[in-house]
């Protein structure tokens, strides 16, 4: 099939035109790059207050007293609300895709009697501006009596102190797969077995917006509206309408830009109950937006978490076995409940490999630090575990690490594929993809520059990552997705989503699906979403499923309207149905030129002339339907290749070509598809050599600001490249998701390229992050010449 | 994130900005352009009750050619000094060590002379008035005076500046004949401060033996650091027949307080730091050996 480009971008193959597959410029380009999005701060009221916590700075306490006084004598301070004033009006508080019967971690919105972690929420002054909130939370007086705090994870479950004494223990939850044992005679009479324990550090999600809310009550209706930075409106809705016991229909939350959300905007925390639960009582608008400091403080931690892996081999460096146990640490107020998360470590460690047997331990514990929260791909130690443990077993077994990938990689003759921890994977192209990145590296001739570089003293290296994730979750709350769309009188489309700007550009591939379905130009299109006023409820962006989910909301809503266009049409122009086409919002008989009507002419027929309708078409173009997932997951894959230069003498890493390979399906949009990609991967660079949310054996978090908390920055990153690998999942348009996965792969194909440039030396790297001292200390002085 | 109030000042000479803070002491700091100072009190790190800006007091304002060497305004912007010709020519080490202070934004508002004042030792500009011998130019309510760098940088974050004084400029000295330049830093990424990093300017006499060279060392210390002895030891010697590495190691034997945080222990930095001077002496060499060979 031959395809063109136009000159709007869409492309014309085959006499069809489609604007999906295309690298449309984003709808929500012309706002945000000319810095006039609206955000949470720019939220501006009549009589708004605003809010600022007073937060623990002790690790784990107990509250003897507050002495909101002096903060209150303050001119322009209005409130200062502590745990007794807000936590008795909490009615219902669980997270819609979590149950209400998980069994979750006591949340207090506000520290009650305990304290339980640096950053924790206290209480909540309310003045005329920030600066007098900052001001008066300085002045607000808590006496803590200071206790031993519990830091060290690994020592976590034996440690006396408990983080949450009513839990008994500080061990959360554990779970497990096929026991170790049943596996021992595998292992032992394995030709390689490969053992290691792997360190990840603590690093978040670090959106470029904090957290933040606007609650505006309105007591004389009875109605509540927030503006919330978020990844799901609806969510904060309904969670809201338990949390204060009000219905849901009188509540209205309203997103239009998020600056980013990575899976901390996914659930409610306890700083936005509190907000929640001001509102009511300030008697005017109150708006909190989270700082920086904020954030890194009490926004919550991911990525924390070690595991012993190992892995069997036959002489032929096949897989017979592999193993994973793993312990992560949840801090003290993790969201959602932990170990179901923990447990996808283990059922996804055996990878797009063909592994046929596996073992699994999963546990996680309370620490007396920030609460776990979701990061874009929170399984994603999975791959780096595995992916680490395949570089040093190549090392060990004297194999090049792309040849033992080659020889274990899933082909897809061998699809669908249970690994056997019961995942069943399918429509993927491990093999592939993982071909594809090595040939845009030319990996032989890589391979060549990197043994004259070390003949010249310089250590070249490169890494190799492969995973395969389950995107667009097809269960409870995550498993549908709705649409409206009005075909106005005048012809314009509205498209109405529950979705929400928050840098994943669904505003523009909704658009893009919608132009085609119905067959109009692009910019007759426009979308409305973000705002549970008018749009039908939806889980939101978690898991990889907004693109995937809202191609089914948006094909089953467009089609009904489709197929009413053409039937007005075919009755207008005297045609059959079928002979009817719509290109470019416009109705023409096929063959037949000149019979032609606008889709704004259908569009006034159907409103302002019902009488010259079609029998049994109904009035009016406008449309809902509600998309089900046809299954629990839709599997997705991608590698990994990157290369780097080591200095041996500071231990400095320079990247020098990142490659990635994905299959994601057929793409909406390219130019999206790779902003997913690489802002995904920069992420995960960023958490292999920089980003560390690091405490003091005390609990004192020391990076709280970005002096500490380092980013990786555009000159830290090179120009990723793409290749793209394109099967069809089950789902509509063949559509996978892509959100995740950058952040999964870079990692380990980072960590391997390090240790592969600094192999001459012996090196062997088990632990994250890569800093410069760390790795200087695996080359001795003496190896310097 | 937010400063607790303060009130601003904006004096247009130095008599006047002096004789604020002498009136006000303790309460008041000096703003020249608040690239340290202003994130510090919006973390309420600190807390000043008047702020004194003496960035548009025309006597602190300008390059100027001096005595051979260059004279440059205490707020003169970075960026200023990183594109100044006259910069360039006298005092090369400047304009190399300017694109590694912070980032571009940072350079565009921050001061030369806020920068020495601050005497942060992780600083470039300290690094640079200690190795080129440079001058300060002070002004308090009695009068003016001038110390050197050596004498001016007293320890971590301090000077010998008294609390009712203030910096007016500072003036670098030129090298002259077949000089070279160069800056080597290490930082965990580009506008970071450094680990470690090393300054160095050397003259070669028309036998390509060292007449004199000088190291000014980054990171290594409470204070912008200086290995005279290392100095020493190369000046008369036959610029080919010394090891950049025996350079490294010499101008860290010296060195008694090397710091360890969060970035690297004092091991570690003495590794860095040994690395970035001989690197740095390699470059700075090649650097005058251009300037026409015997």
């Amino acid at each position: 099939m031959t395809a063109a480009a136009t000159g709007d971008g869409r492309v014309e193959a085959g006499g069809a035109t489609r604007y999906a597959g295309t690298r449309i410029g984003r709808v929500e380009d012309p706002r945000l790059l000319t810095g006039r999005g609206t955000y949470v701060d720019d939220i501006r009221l009549p009589g708004m207050l605003h809010a600022v916590f007073v937060r623990s700075p002790v690790a784990r306490g107990r509250i003897l007293g507050i002495d909101a006084s002096a903060a209150l004598a303050l001119p322009g301070v209005r409130h200062v609300f502590t745990a007794a004033d807000l936590n008795p009006d909490v009615r219902e508080q669980w997270h819609t895709s979590v149950g209400p019967k998980s069994p979750e971690t006591p949340r207090p919105p506000l520290a009650d009697t305990d304290v339980r972690f640096v950053g924790d929420p206290v209480a909540l002054v309310l003045a005329d501006d920030r600066y007098l909130a900052e001001d008066a939370a300085e002045l607000v007086e808590v006496d803590y009596e200071q206790l031993p705090a519990v830091v060290d994870y690994t020592r976590a479950a034996q440690a006396q102190e408990l983080v949450h004494e009513a839990h008994g223990s500080n061990v959360v939850g554990q779970l497990a797969g096929r026991p170790a044992a049943t596996l021992a005679d595998v292992f032992a009479g394995a030709a390689h077995v490969v053992t290691d324990t792997i360190h990840q550090q603590a690093h978040t999600a670090v959106p470029m917006e904090g957290r933040g809310m606007v609650v505006d009550y309105s007591a004389s209706t009875g109605e509540l509206t927030i503006h919330a930075a978020t990844q799901a409106p609806h969510e904060i809705r309904l969670f809201c309408s338990r949390l204060l016991g009000l219905p849901e229909h009188r509540i209205r939350v309203l997103m239009r830009d998020t600056g980013g959300g990575f899976g901390q905007k996914v659930m409610v925390q306890r700083d936005e109950m509190a907000l929640m639960l001001v509102a009511r009582r300030a008697g005017a608008p109150v708006k909190w937006v989270e700082d920086r400091r904020e954030n890194l403080l009490a926004a919550g931690m991911s990525r924390h978490e070690h595991a012993d892996v190992s892995m069997a081999f036959d002489p032929d460096g096949l897989i017979l076995a592999a193993s994973i146990d793993f312990v992560s640490d949840c801090g003290a107020y993790p969201t959602p409940w932990p170990v179901g998360t923990s447990a996808a470590v283990g059922m996804l460690f055996p990878g797009p490999y063909r592994v046929p047997a596996a073992s699994f331990t999963a546990t996680t514990v309370y620490t007396n630090t920030a609460g776990r929260v979701a990061y874009r791909g929170p399984w994603q130690f999975e791959t780096l575990a595995r992916e680490v443990l395949l570089d040093n077993a190549a090392r060990e077994m004297g194999m090049d690490p792309a040849e033992l990938r080659r020889r274990n990689l899933l082909r897809t003759d061998e699809l669908p594929f249970a690994n056997p921890n019961g995942m069943t994977y399918d429509r993927i192209t491990p093999l592939e993809t993982f071909e594809q990145a090595l040939e845009m590296l030319d990996y032989d001739a890589f391979r060549a520059e990197q043994a004259r570089a070390r003949e010249a003293g310089r250590y070249l290296g490169v890494g190799m990552s492969t995973y395969v994730e389950p995107s667009t979750p097809g269960y409870g709350s995550y498993a549908t997705e709705a649409a409206t769309i009005r075909i106005e009188p005048s012809g314009k489309v509205n498209v109405y989503i529950a979705g929400g700007s928050t840098g994943n550009s669904i505003e523009t591939t909704v658009v893009q699906l919608t132009a085609d379905v119905l067959g109009v130009a692009i910019e007759d299109v426009a979308t409305i979403q973000g705002d549970t006023a008018v749009t039908g409820f939806g889980a939101g962006t978690a898991g990889s499923r907004s693109g995937s989910m809202t191609a089914g909301a948006v094909r089953d809503t467009a089609t009904i309207l489709r197929e009413r266009m053409i039937a007005i049409a075919a009755h207008k122009l005297e045609a059959a149905p079928e002979d009817i086409e719509l290109v470019r919002s416009r109705a023409s008989v096929r063959g037949v030129p000149g019979a032609s009507v606008t889709v704004a002419e259908l569009a006034a027929t159907a409103y302002f002339d019902p009488y010259s309708l079609p029998p049994g078409v109904p009035a009016g173009l406008e449309a809902s339907a509600r998309y089900t997932a046809e299954t629990r997951s839709v599997w997705v894959n991608a590698a990994h290749v990157c290369t780097c230069e080591v200095d041996p003498v500071t231990g400095g890493v320079t990247l020098l070509r990142y490659i990635v390979s994905e299959d994601c399906g057929p793409m909406i949009n390219p130019s999206v598809v790779e902003g997913q990609i690489a802002g995904g991967t920069v992420q995960g660079i960023g958490g292999a050599l920089l980003e560390h949310l690091a405490y003091d054996e005390d609990g004192n978090p020391t990076a709280t600001t970005f002096v500490d908390y380092l980013l990786p920055t555009a000159t830290d990153v090179p120009v990723i490249e793409y290749g793209h690998i394109e099967t069809m999942s089950g789902g509509p348009g063949g559509y996978k998701g892509v959100g995740e996965g950058g952040a999964i792969g870079a990692p380990p194909a980072v960590v391997n390229a390090v240790a592969d440039a600094l192999a001459p030396f012996g090196a062997r790297i088990t632990r994250l992050p890569l800093t410069p001292e760390s790795l200087a200390a695996l080359v001795p002085p003496e190896a310097l010449r | 994130m937010k400063p607790a109030a303060f009130d601003y000042h904006a004096p247009g000479t130095v008599e006047e900005a002096v004789a604020l803070l002498a009136e006000l002491g303790d309460d008041a700091k000096v703003l020249a352009g608040g690239q340290s100072l202003i994130p510090m009190l919006a973390l309420r790190l600190t807390a000043f009750d008047h702020l004194v800006d003496v960035c548009r007091i025309p006597e602190l304002q300008g390059v100027q050619q001096r005595d051979g060497g260059v004279r440059i305004g205490a707020a003169v912007r970075h960026a200023q000094v990183g594109t100044s010709p006259e910069v360039a020519a006298a005092a090369p080490l400047l304009t190399l060590a300017t694109p590694l202070v912070g980032h571009f934004q940072i350079r565009n508002r921050g001061t030369l002379g806020g920068a020495i004042a601050h005497a942060d030792p992780a600083a470039e500009y300290p690094a640079a008035a200690l190795a080129l011998d440079a001058t300060m130019d002070i002004a308090s309510p009695t009068g003016r005076r001038t110390l050197t760098a050596q004498e001016f940088f007293t320890d971590l974050w301090t000077t010998a500046m008294e609390p009712d004084e203030m910096l007016v400029g500072v003036t670098f000295p030129a090298w002259g004949g077949r000089s070279g330049f160069a800056v080597e830093e290490f930082a965990r990424r580009h506008g970071d401060y450094a680990i470690a990093g090393a300054e160095v300017a050397v003259e070669l006499d028309e036998t390509d033996r060292v007449r004199r060279c000088a190291i000014g060392l980054v990171a290594l210390g409470p204070t912008p650091e200086r290995p005279r002895e290392a100095e020493a030891e190369l000046v008369g010697r036959p610029v080919s027949e010394i090891d950049p590495a025996e350079v490294g190691r010499l101008a860290m034997a010296g060195l008694t307080a090397v710091t360890s945080d969060g970035n690297g222990s004092a091991d570690y930095r003495r590794r860095v730091g040994a690395a970035m001077v001989a690197r740095a002496w390699t470059r700075a060499v090649a650097d005058a050996s251009t300037e026409g060979a015997a």
